[in-house]
């Protein structure tokens, strides 16, 4: 009677192994080798108007290295030689310095990167994305994928000159096709879902009209001056191209996006479900051709085989081939348009290697345990994992852009008018500001790690005013107290205050997924010693957002949208009522992006925000605009429409030791695409 | 003492004996065939359902994938307009009603025809839908981690019934000796301490003696280049904590169970006639007692199925191993209906095939349990 049940549990078993033996194969790793680079004549510096790319300082020559791995490809006829996988001479782009000014390395060829998961959309891209200019931590930058660029007198006209020679990661040339095939073709048919981005806007219902002036110029025509505060720099516009040689077929014209014809395409009869089958035949899956669209012309580095620009492709190994993976491989873009001071192709490292894992601090461990280089860090963890590694890691700092941490707001334009008429008294909010012992906060939250601070930009940054960093930061309840009576509210028998009409107080904190769980109930015991009665109301982030849109709310620990950021440049939404966006704004910002039609009219300091924000808008002056800027902070200063209690945290990364180039004193910002400033292809291994 | 055991095996005495071929026969007569005709008619009812609970529980949390997924992209300094969101709960049929949205679900599974989009791209008549997180076919997200699934969960359940089985019998012919004691605590320690903290001491110290904390089964090598002879042994040494980890919660479950039900037989008096009568010990042990005390285990196997199917979801994310559990788990946060649906509904379906064919090995192992009244 049990032999087969035995004999079943025997077979699944055996199966089951056989199965995982013959599950995969591939290649071995590779050893480490020192790169073959022989330089020869000088390179030409891709300078543009405010280019801060430094100047070569030495020539390069002839010939250039490559990766052993790639020259044994080139010696079996199954790749091109170097020097035609790559730009002509005078359009590289030769890689001399980090993001922070220090010259770099020359590094060696060979070995993999591994790195934690992956995470969302954006995980892959941040190490690899090549974007159309590239930031340094000053805010300074430079001409990137584009070799330069140019604007007429009245900014109405933008070149763009492109790098000759520079092909896809698949070897097809990389021309003006391909940015007229994705603005006409996938941008202006919002295939990509992005055609709301502002960059290529004119006016409220044009857009730019884009020319090919040869296969390596292109023209962006605007009746309306367009300044490069929402062109160039704008940190939506960060590509403006896609491989026309691989999504052609892929998007469908005749039903849901129809093609903008003009000169350069002709509507074509792919309907959706061609498109969608197509893809398939790519091994692309998709459910609808929206998402089909944002997959491939989007995050598009999440999607195996479309030929990229990148540092690194998504590789087409079965099992490695997609973000979610247990092992994600990003491999070395053999046509890669970077090279080396000495004329190295970059990357100098093989592969990156993504490792999925499913808890919090498995990373952590698994960097201790060396399968792991490179891990962000928190900073409790910083002593020890150093102290336990000595030599073998290093740590890596990245200055946050956040206007201090720990913060807290309230609705301002909230219905019930008792709390309104009481959060639009700045002496409330310094009172919830002096109620906290902000040295303690920090030897609770963090270990003494961060320093009192208050909802202003951190030192390092631009508009940083010691000033208002100090700003009701001093911890004295008694004064808080006088401050709150000052604002009419009651004591009640209970050591609650009350409004003036005997109307309970009660400062309910809305928080999301979970993030304010250790932090809420250290300033929970000041608020309520101070006499404010207060609770914390956890959601997930997607009902937090729903709560906040429909203005049911009263106050907010740990905002979605924080007030502040690195500059106006970077994102606009966090420094002015101009969106649906902020907490802090709430329904004034609703009502600037609706025309009026809904939200509540922003009026005195918040009115002035939005008119400042226009004219910084218009004018193209960077110091003009910095001026301008800093009006804005000032009324940020005067008002604190958010209260911040410790210095903004930065993030942190540990190092293997081996990893070379890591830059430090790094700056973490969607602007600089986070990770993305570390400039991962010129990270190599030493022997 | 031959002849008392034969006095004991002619308890079926009316019967003349049959070979297990012929007992084979007998035992999938037409009462069994019925028996399973009426079963599988009542899988139909609980199935809708288990459909029903499982669509309506998933739903339940505020908001839905697209609102969730927006959030996320905020997290990452990307911001979608309410019209992109509207549109994109248009496709997915989010704008629909929960109950139409149901029927597609449960209509689309059954029977998707051929005319439609989805089978001409997938050549499949069940269409799971599409997993919002993955951007994939549901199937093909489940398919990924399935055949893992099983083996090491059938690896870890061999392991438990192999061990466990005979440490209980040991320990309750045994009883009160030093042995059965210390089998006692390891059983309440194992039932006790919950398996995430056991795997998280197992890691800590896997870390302080070798170096090396063994998370996840498969070292970076083997999840690029598969697993071969000559990375098997690395392999099953990251099978270690996860054996030891759910292993020990279940082979201390089991050994209670069957050591309890081992007590109870051999004290009943059919074991005393069998004493009387001088049939060995060992006999009375293994062919009678033994038997009878299977039972609860037997039963307790309908769960099988889906565990194979799902695995331990909780230490499977502790222990990063790579199976189906995680999977739900990151459907469910992001609110990925369809994913979490298929893996909880299979797991359902996996349920209630399970308790039948426990069911029918319990008849099989018990001639006393029946399928008609008749012969109850």
């Amino acid at each position: 009677m049990k032999r087969p049940f035995k004999k079943v549990l025997t077979l699944i078993v055996a199966l089951t192994m056989v199965v995982s033996c013959f599950a995969a194969c591939g290649k071995q790793p590779t050893a480490t080798n020192a790169p073959s680079g022989a330089p020869t004549s000088p390179a030409n510096p891709t300078k543009a108007p405010d280019d801060s790319t430094p100047a070569p300082t030495e020539p390069l020559k002839d010939t250039f290295g490559e990766s052993p791995e790639l020259a044994k490809l080139v010696a079996d006829g199954k790749l091109p030689k170097v020097e035609d996988r790559i730009p002509v001479k005078d359009d590289l782009f030769v890689e001399r310095n980090d993001a922070t000014g220090k010259a770099l390395e020359i590094g060696a060829y060979g070995g993999i990167i591994n790195l934690g998961p992956a995470g969302g959309s954006w995980g892959l891209s941040r190490p690899t994305l090549e974007s159309i200019i590239r930031y340094n931590t000053d805010g300074t930058y430079y001409p990137n994928v584009i070799k330069s660029f140019e604007y007429n007198n009245d900014y109405t006209v933008w070149t763009f000159h492109l790098r000759e020679g520079m092909k896809w990661s698949d070897g097809e040339d990389f021309n003006a096709d391909d940015i007229t095939f994705w603005y006409y073709c996938v941008h202006l048919t919002n295939f990509d879902g992005k055609k709301s981005w502002t960059a290529l806007h004119d006016g409220d219902e044009d857009f730019a009209v884009l020319k090919k002036v040869d296969n390596y110029t292109v023209t962006w025509t605007f009746k309306n001056p367009k300044y490069p505060a929402d062109f160039i720099e704008n940190g939506d516009f960060k590509w403006c191209w896609a491989p026309e040689h691989y999504l052609a077929d892929m998007i469908p014209n005749a039903g849901s996006y129809p093609a903008v014809e003009n000169e350069y395409y002709k509507a074509n009869t792919i309907t959706d479900e061609q498109a969608l089958a197509n893809a398939k035949a790519k091994n692309i899956d998709s459910g609808t051709v929206k998402d089909l669209g944002k997959a491939i012309s989007y995050n598009s580095w999440n999607v195996a085989g479309i030929p990229q620009l990148n540092s690194f492709v998504l590789s087409t190994q079965e099992g490695n081939n997609n973000k979610d993976a247990d092992l994600c491989i990003m491999e070395r873009n053999k046509y890669f348009w970077k090279v080396d001071a000495k004329g190295n192709q970059l990357p100098y490292v093989e592969a990156l290697h993504f490792h999925k894992t499913s808890a919090d601090g498995q990373d952590l461990l698994m960097f201790r345990s060396g399968e792991i280089d490179i891990v962000e860090i928190g900073m409790q963890d910083i002593a020890s994992t150093l102290a336990d590694l000595g030599s073998a890691a290093y740590l890596r700092t990245f200055a946050s852009t956040s206007w201090g941490s720990n913060q807290i707001t309230f609705n301002y334009t909230t219905t019930d008018s008792n709390y309104a008429k009481l959060f639009a008294n700045k002496d409330f909010r310094q009172a919830m500001s002096i109620c906290v012992d902000r040295k303690q906060v920090s030897e609770l939250l963090t270990d003494g790690f961060l320093e009192a601070y208050q909802c202003a930009p951190s030192e390092g940054n631009f508009g940083f005013d010691a000033e208002w960093g100090a700003k009701w930061t001093n911890y004295d309840v008694a004064e808080a107290k006088k401050l709150f009576e000052a604002c009419g509210l009651k004591m009640g028998s209970d050591g609650f205050y009350t409004f003036a009409d005997g109307t309970p107080l009660m400062l309910t904190f809305l928080t999301y997924d979970g993030t304010q769980d250790t932090s809420y109930p250290v300033f929970e015991q000041y608020f309520k010693a101070a006499g404010i009665n207060c609770a914390m109301k956890n959601l997930e982030v997607g009902a937090f957002d729903t709560q906040i849109d429909n203005n049911d709310w009263i106050a907010v620990m740990g905002p979605h949208t924080s007030i502040g950021g690195l500059s106006l440049k970077s994102r606009v939404a966090p420094f002015v009522p101009i969106a649906q966006a902020a907490e802090w704004y709430g329904e004034y910002g609703t009502y600037y992006q609706t025309n009026g039609e809904q939200g509540v009219k922003p009026e005195g300091d918040m009115a002035k925000l939005v008119e400042l924000y226009e004219q910084w808008n218009s004018t193209p002056d960077t110091a003009k605009r910095d001026e301008i800027a800093l009006k804005i902070y000032e009324i940020h200063k005067e008002n604190l429409w958010s209260i911040a209690y410790l210095e903004a945290a930065g993030t942190y990364a540990v190092v293997n030791s081996v990893i070379k180039n890591y830059a430090d004193n790094l700056v973490s910002d969607d602007l600089y695409q986070y990770a993305n400033i570390v400039h991962y292809e010129v990270l190599y291994k030493a022997q | 003492m031959e002849e008392n055991t034969n006095i004991m095996e002619s308890e079926t005495a009316a019967n003349p004996k049959k070979t297990f071929w012929e007992g084979l026969k007998d035992f999938f007569g037409k009462d069994l065939v019925r028996y399973i005709v009426k079963r599988v008619f009542m899988f139909i009812p609980t199935l809708i359902l288990i459909s029903i609970l499982v669509f309506f529980v998933i739903q339940l949390p505020p908001g839905d994938y697209v609102s969730a997924h927006i959030a996320k992209l905020a997290t990452e300094g990307e911001y979608v307009d309410a019209d992109y969101a509207r549109e994109m709960r248009e496709d997915y049929g989010l704008d629909l009603p929960v109950w139409q949205q149901y029927i597609k679900w449960v209509k689309d599974i059954i029977w998707t025809p051929t005319d439609s989009t989805y089978y001409r791209l997938y050549h499949s008549h069940h269409n799971w839908k599409f997993s919002f997180a993955y951007g994939r076919d549901v199937w093909s997200v489940i398919k990924d981690r399935l055949g893992l699934t099983i083996g090491v969960t059938a690896i870890i359940m061999l392991f438990q019934y192999l061990v466990s089985i005979p440490i209980a019998v040991y320990a309750s012919t045994h009883q009160y000796s030093a042995g059965d004691y210390i089998s006692a605590v390891f059983g309440f320690i194992g039932t006790a301490v919950p398996n995430f903290i056991l795997a998280i001491i197992l890691m800590y110290l896997s870390y302080k003696w070798t170096g090396n904390a063994n998370v996840g089964l498969f070292s970076s090598e083997m999840l690029e280049n598969g697993i071969h002879l000559y990375n098997f042994g690395e392999f099953l040494k990251r099978m270690i904590i996860p054996i030891i980890v759910i292993g020990t919660s279940g082979t201390c479950g089991i050994i209670r169970s069957v050591r309890a039900q081992m007590l109870d037989e051999t004290a009943r008096q059919y074991t005393l006639t069998a004493r009387a009568k001088g049939v060995s010990e060992r006999k009375i042990v293994m062919k009678y007692c033994f038997r009878a005390a299977m039972n609860p285990t037997v039963s307790g196997l309908g769960g099988v199925l889906s565990s194979l199917f799902s695995g331990s979801t909780v230490t499977a994310m502790v222990l990063n191993m790579q199976i189906q559990g995680p999977v739900l788990y990151k459907a469910l946060q992001s609110q990925d209906m369809y994913l979490a649906g298929a893996i909880v509904m299979i797991q359902a379906i996996l349920v209630v095939i399970g308790i039948l064919l426990s069911d029918i090995a319990l008849a099989f192992l018990d001639p006393r349990i029946r399928y008609s009244g008749g012969n109850r």
